[in-house]
């Protein structure tokens, strides 16, 4: 019999209660202890595409606009905008008293300056720079843009609540290498970073920052309306192993968990903690495939393909069996969000016929050509997701080569685009977070331009997202993108494979915690 | 003796040397890329070689080893390619939790593990003696990390009396830094507790059957001088020696145990720095680690000569 870690907790909590009298972990009144997910190892959240970094930076910057629950862009940094020249030049205006933690005034300069370091890693800003003739402050509170063609989402751009989201900083910064992470935390946002008291690897705080100036109207809502902080500190521990994270939520020597693996939620549900689901977009998987190799090389291969693929199973084997944690069948785009379509959908409906899929495959040209599967061993998800790829893979009469290597390996690998014999892959998992797949500027792996790992090209792909992003309203938008989804039906840029749901873990002492992703405004004592 | 101590210490140099050309040489034909890593799954192969040219990644071994070596004779251990923070910096962050805790699991084996060997190698043969081995087997079989778990299961989270993670420092007060190592160094030193009672029952055993131990026994000297006292100092060099190797036990347990209970040591920065390919603290963190065994190496060397007279340097 094997005995994991897991299964062992799991036992303990099914255990008779042994409690005596014990030590009593007060629960703080002003400092909120959080564990997150990883440890941010990088503090510059436009360097970093980690989702921590990007919580770090809603703790200690701003952005110009917000995005709440609903996926609505509003004003934040900004008093709000006047768009004129036919639609060609938009007017930000900066509101009153914004500060950096430094204590100098927040300038128009400093967030042109930011905007772009941030566009030149990000694909959604480098679109909108590629539309912009001219970026500049023409006085301490206006940013203009002037654009070649119009760009009507531009606050939408700049509000992304993603990875890599529009952050200002100072001009000093900002002006800096953004291939080159900053090493400097100065931002305007509702909290400092305390860098004394940095443990990298375990540790890190968080001062609410005194003068910072929430705004008046609206209501709290993600990163948008007043963020209105109730904590004098935050702590986030980082805790390698979640098992330890629930652990410390039930023994009351942490506050909050912001995601508890799915198997150890009956262990949380009996003590009395509180477990939600943020996040509604929750995660997106796909199985991802090498377009400049054998056998997905062939279009007509990845087509036949579509028939083996069973995203239940995919999902299952990430967040179990509760319908709750898992969205099956999804499309190219996030369940839930708008630009989402049953577009193509049916292919994932109904039971798998591998037969027939084998002899689809054989027709479509598939002569048993060696798919070498990479499956990061060390990803809580990913390695589910591959294990059960290999399988599909296998019955669908492949020949597999299962490639368990650890993550950093695999990210090194899957950038080569050698034939298999020389070291290269044909297939791989990946999880993002759903709000990366909001829409075709945020979805990289939908680009098709060939820059990202797959190599998917494709001008139609390009054209569609060029007429997306010029559309002028939100059925314009849908109905491109309904287009673009069954034209990825038709090219298969990647196998979409499901979407699950990541519940967060906090004690009954905290409330007000905010739909979408961890922030720490509007979260008080109870 | 101090001549003896001095070349020793010297004679570290060259094997810190091997050892720092072979830890470089094996990271740098190891796979991964720090770029790749930091660039994250949906960067392009062009960010990640601006990445890596501005890490200086692209370098020539050569230029890299010279250039690493050259930071270290002048004290410099590196910048950490993730962080940006000195590696030194990072170390001393994590050295203490890591120092405290194999400091108080050494404590606590000798004070646990001698007596029990002791005690049965005494009582051979007997059910004492087969309860101890049999306690030494369980304690040898069982992972560091089940122990971890079930310490953590009863003792903090069923009766509430320690905490479950964490680590708290040693300037914060005493009890509050015992109270957070109580659980793991248990956890870590069951097997090693395990392992240096099977060794001090063989090494007494033999030794209770010499002469001088019948002699003192005729003489009318209780059984505990002459166990203690006699029997156990001559006895004492096997166990000095695998306290010693031990301590590469303790410090490949300390990546468990400070992964189970989530305390902040070099186990835990070790970990991290592999999987993410961050050489520079990889190589300080090895440079370090081979320089503590060394040394604990000479203190057993020294310490043979503690215990037995006749060994002379």
């Amino acid at each position: 019999m094997i005995v994991s870690r897991r299964s062992l907790l799991k036992a303990a909590a099914v255990a008779p209660a042994l409690s005596l009298p014990g030590t009593v972990r007060a629960q703080s009144q002003t400092t909120l202890r959080f564990i997150p997910v990883i440890d941010l190892t990088f503090i510059d959240p436009i360097y970093s595409t980690a989702q921590v970094s990007r919580n770090h930076g809603f703790m200690v910057y701003d952005t110009l606009y917000g995005m709440n629950s609903a996926l609505e862009v509003s004003p934040q940094m900004v008093s709000g905008h006047v768009v004129s020249n036919d639609d060609k030049q938009w007017d930000l205006t900066l509101r009153d008293g914004l500060l950096w933690h430094d204590g100098e005034r927040v300038l128009a300069r400093d967030c042109v300056a930011s905007i772009r370091r941030w566009a030149a890693r990000d694909g959604f800003g480098a679109e909108l720079m590629a539309a912009t003739d001219e970026l500049s402050a023409p006085d301490d509170r206006t940013i203009r843009f002037r654009l070649s063609r119009p760009f009507p989402l531009l606050s939408a751009a700049l509000g992304k609540a993603a990875i890599q989201a529009p952050f200002m900083m100072p001009e000093r910064l900002a002006s800096q290498d953004p291939f080159k992470p900053l090493t400097e935390v100065v931002g305007s946002g509702p909290f400092r970073f305390v860098v004394d008291e940095r443990v990298q690897g375990a540790r890190n705080v968080y001062a609410r920052f005194d003068r910072y100036h929430p705004r008046q109207d609206g209501k709290p809502d993600w990163t948008a309306g007043p963020k209105i902080v109730h904590y004098d500190r935050v702590v986030w521990t980082t805790m390698p192993d979640a098992a330890t994270g629930v652990a410390a939520l039930q023994t009351r020597e942490q506050d909050w968990q912001e995601t508890t693996p799915h198997d150890l939620l009956p262990v949380l549900k009996r003590s009395g903690v509180t477990t939600r689901i943020l996040d509604p977009r929750g995660y997106t998987c796909m199985l991802r495939v090498n377009h400049l190799q054998p056998p997905f090389d062939n279009p007509a291969i990845r087509r036949a393909l579509l028939g083996a693929i069973d995203q239940s199973a995919f999902m299952t084997a990430v967040a179990g069996e509760d319908p709750v944690y898992q969205t099956a069948p999804i499309g190219f785009f996030a369940p839930g969000t708008p630009m989402a379509s049953d577009v193509g959908l049916n292919v994932f409906r109904g039971p798998r016929d591998m037969a027939k899929v084998k002899a689809d495959l054989k027709a479509a040209g598939y002569n048993g050509e060696k798919v070498v599967l990479l499956v990061p061993t060390n990803s809580l998800a990913q390695k589910p997701l591959g294990d059960i790829a290999a399988d599909m893979l296998q019955q669908a009469g492949m020949n597999v080569e299962y490639a368990g290597l650890d993550f950093g390996i695999v990210l090194q690998r899957q950038l080569k685009k050698e034939p298999v014999a020389q070291g290269g892959w044909s297939a791989g998992v990946g999880n993002w977070q759903g709000i990366d797949w909001l829409n075709p500027a945020g979805n990289s792996n939908l680009r098709g331009d060939s820059k990202v790992a797959g190599w998917y090209k494709s001008e139609k792909m390009g054209a569609l997202r060029s007429q997306w992003l010029a559309a002028p309203n939100l059925a314009e938008q849908q109905r491109i993108c309904r287009d673009i989804q069954a034209l990825s039906f038709e090219e298969i840029p990647y196998f979409p494979i499901g979407q699950y749901k990541q519940p967060t873990a906090y004690r009954s002492g905290i409330t007000g915690i905010l739909d979408g992703t961890a922030v720490f405004w509007n979260v008080k004592p109870a | 003796m101090l001549s003896y101590i001095l070349r020793r210490i010297l004679s570290t140099l060259p094997v810190m040397a091997i050892v720092a050309l072979f830890v470089f040489s094996l990271l740098y034909i190891a796979p991964g890329d720090p770029a790749a890593v930091i660039a994250g799954d949906q960067a392009s192969p062009a960010d990640v070689e601006r990445i890596r040219q501005s890490l200086g990644l692209d370098r020539p071994f050569l230029v890299q080893f010279g250039s690493w070596v050259w930071d270290i004779l002048h004290g410099n251990l590196g910048t950490s390619i993730f962080t940006n923070l000195p590696v030194s910096k990072m170390i001393a962050q994590r050295i203490e939790p890591t120092l405290s805790l194999m400091a108080i699991t050494l404590v606590l084996t000798i004070l646990v593990a001698v007596p029990l060997g002791v005690v049965a190698a005494w009582k051979a043969g007997s059910w004492i003696d087969r309860t101890i081995m049999a306690f030494a087997v369980f304690a040898f079989s069982l992972p560091v990390f089940v122990v971890g778990y079930v310490l953590a299961y009863v003792f903090a989270l069923q009766f509430e009396w320690l905490p479950v993670q964490g680590y708290t420092p040693l300037s914060n007060g005493v009890w509050p830094w015992f109270q957070n190592l109580i659980l793991p160094s248990l956890a870590l030193g069951s097997v090693y507790i395990a392992l240096i009672a099977r060794i001090t029952r063989a090494s007494m055993l033999e030794v209770l059957q010499q002469d001088y131990v019948r002699t003192a026994r005729a003489k009318g000297l209780d059984q505990r001088s002459i166990l203690f006292v006699h029997a156990l100092k001559n006895a004492a060099v096997p166990i000095v020696t695998v306290i010693g190797i031990g301590i590469a036990l303790l410090i490949g347990g300390a990546v468990v145990t400070e992964s189970v209970f989530a305390i902040p040591g070099l186990g835990r920065l070790t970990i991290d720095a592999i999987l993410r390919r961050d050489y520079p603290v990889i190589q300080g963190i090895v440079l370090v680690f081979s320089f503590v065994y060394v040394l604990v190496n000479l203190m057993v060397d020294v310490t043979y000569t503690l215990v037995d007279p006749r060994i002379r340097y």
